[in-house]
């Protein structure tokens, strides 16, 4: 029972570990975006198709990345789901006729080049990689 | 077929008239689709119009979707199904094409041939990566008459109503036009087996609404929604064809009420449906006919993901005609266990086994002369999306 009860604390605190990995991610967009903040449920709707603005009335396109870790852990954070599940969610409103899949791209170079070229648009990528020409939203 | 071919040329037309003035990326066209094969096998009676008693692979759904957005307001798209299912389908048809032009979020239209929002699953009942069931609840999304909910011709209009945050979301779907009920859904199989026929298949005006609330609780979505048919007649005939009369469904609505809540791992949702149906069946001298229905189903269902590739669920269904007199075939009540496993993101395999007591199901009575009253059914499907 002990062995038990240490494995569920060990994991517990393995899964706390990795929810603080999601720090890492940071949210972009393009300046055309008026706002420099977003909560966590206006980043859900947008990328999950339910809305297309944010509070503010910023209008937003959301850009994917193809995969990778910065995306998972963009999905693990703010979503919630992984990315088969994601990616079967657009599909739904695809094939349903309520919306085209969003552009998906192959790294950060690229997430960076799009969103900072496109109005309107918002995306993410590892705090690490160079994003100039983009503003950073800070997430809350 | 007329009405096919002119949605089908005004969506092409719709897409072409911007497209000169823009190169084809501008336009934004992407291309989709999915194929997917299943097999029925069981314990007792043939389901689905299919010999699933010996085990059948005639269950087959293959969809291509092609859409174009030439501007952030204005997408348009179009969506073609080969839909096999023993003895339904084997065509290919149109299966949805419509223009949609979303202003913004509190409000957007789209009309053509459009999907019907009504209840938690109807929009989607047909796109089968879209879920972890190989089968949906047959009391309320019975798969061998989806045909006759799924779309409509005309429009709806959707957006989000203004609430306070702090009270959530309020999604709004308001629709209308003519709907059909084609003679070769499940309802009508023995019908057609006994010689009588609805040439023309049988439409007329519908409308409705539905409204999705997106509860403060995170993952928590309350709704309802509502099907209002008109009253609508047509041809009937008989004896193959050698008598002609009048078949008219009586005006009625249908109320879905439905609820889920999906976070991290986890969904968890329910709905209740209830149909009336008052039929009436009319031939020259001779005694009108007169029939009544009164259906009630609900479901409810979970379902959790166990690892990033596999997610197992169940659920339980049932559904009960109130007129029917009492027998094992005035309800359909299942027990259902089901896995998913996403092998890619694109390649996906479904295993479901249905515990069914209850005949009150669209059976084909010439594959099934001696109906027992519970059966066993496997379905195992894969799918393949890109």
């Amino acid at each position: 029972m002990k062995k038990l009860i240490l494995s569920s604390v060990f994991a517990f605190a393995a899964s706390a570990l990795s929810v603080g990995a999601g720090a890492q991610v940071i949210v972009i967009a393009n300046p055309s975006v008026k706002s420099s903040e977003v909560s966590k449920d206006e980043l859900r709707d947008v990328f999950t198709g339910n809305a297309s603005a944010l509070k503010d009335g910023s209008k937003v396109v959301p850009i994917l990345l193809k995969d990778g870790p910065p995306h998972e852990e963009f999905l693990k954070t703010y979503i919630g789901k992984g990315d088969t599940a994601y990616r079967a969610g657009w599909r739904s409103l695809v094939f349903s006729g309520q919306a085209a899949m969003p552009k998906s791209v192959d790294g950060d170079a690229a997430m960076v080049a799009l969103v900072a070229h496109t109005p309107g648009t918002i995306g993410y990528i590892d705090k690490a990689s160079p994003h100039e020409g983009v503003k950073v939203l800070e997430v809350h | 077929m007329k009405r096919l071919i002119a949605v089908a040329c005004g969506c092409v037309l719709a897409a072409a008239v911007p497209g000169c003035a823009q190169s084809l990326d501008d336009l934004n066209i992407q291309i989709h689709g999915y194929v997917t094969q299943g097999f029925l096998y069981t314990t007792n009676n043939n389901v689905f119009t299919t010999r699933s008693s010996d085990g059948s692979p005639a269950w087959t759904d293959a969809v291509i979707n092609v859409s174009a957005q030439p501007n952030p307001k204005l997408r348009i798209a179009v969506q073609g199904r080969y839909f096999l299912l023993g003895n339904y389908g084997n065509a290919l048809t149109l299966d949805w094409a419509a223009a949609d032009y979303k202003a913004d979020d509190r409000f957007g239209v789209r009309f053509g041939k459009v999907k019907t929002p009504i209840g938690l699953f109807n929009e989607i009942q047909d796109i089968d990566p879209s879920y972890i069931w190989a089968l949906l609840p047959e009391s309320v999304y019975p798969i061998d008459n989806r045909e006759s909910y799924l779309t409509h011709y005309g429009g709806v209009v959707y957006g989000t109503l203004a609430i306070p945050h702090k009270f959530g979301k309020l999604e709004y779907r308001a629709f209308g036009g003519e709907g059909l009920y084609t003679a070769k859904d499940g309802y009508f199989v023995n019908q057609l087996e006994a010689g009588f026929n609805l040439p023309n298949d049988i439409k007329g005006p519908l409308y409705g609404g539905a409204l999705h609330w997106r509860t403060p609780v995170s993952g928590l979505m309350v709704g309802a929604s509502a099907l209002k048919d008109n009253t609508w007649n047509a041809l009937y005939t008989a004896n193959n064809g050698a008598l002609q009369g009048t078949e008219t469904l009586l005006a009625n609505t249908q109320p879905n009420f439905f609820a889920s809540y999906e976070k991290n791992k986890i969904m968890v949702a329910s709905e209740y449906t209830r149909s009336w149906g008052d039929q009436l069946v009319q031939f020259p001298d001779t005694p009108d006919s007169y029939s009544r229905n009164d259906d009630r189903g609900w479901y409810a269902m979970a379902s959790y993901k166990i690892t990033s590739k596999f997610t197992g669920g169940g659920y339980i269904s049932q559904n009960a005609d109130h007129q029917a007199p009492i027998s094992s075939s005035r309800h359909y009540n299942e027990w259902v266990v089901s896995g998913r496993y996403d092998f890619t993101e694109f390649l996906y395999v479904k295993a479901e086994e249905h515990f069914i007591h209850g005949t009150g199901l669209a059976y084909d009575m010439n594959l099934n002369p001696n109906l027992q009253p519970n059966t066993n059914l496997t379905a195992l499907k894969v799918g393949v999306t890109f």
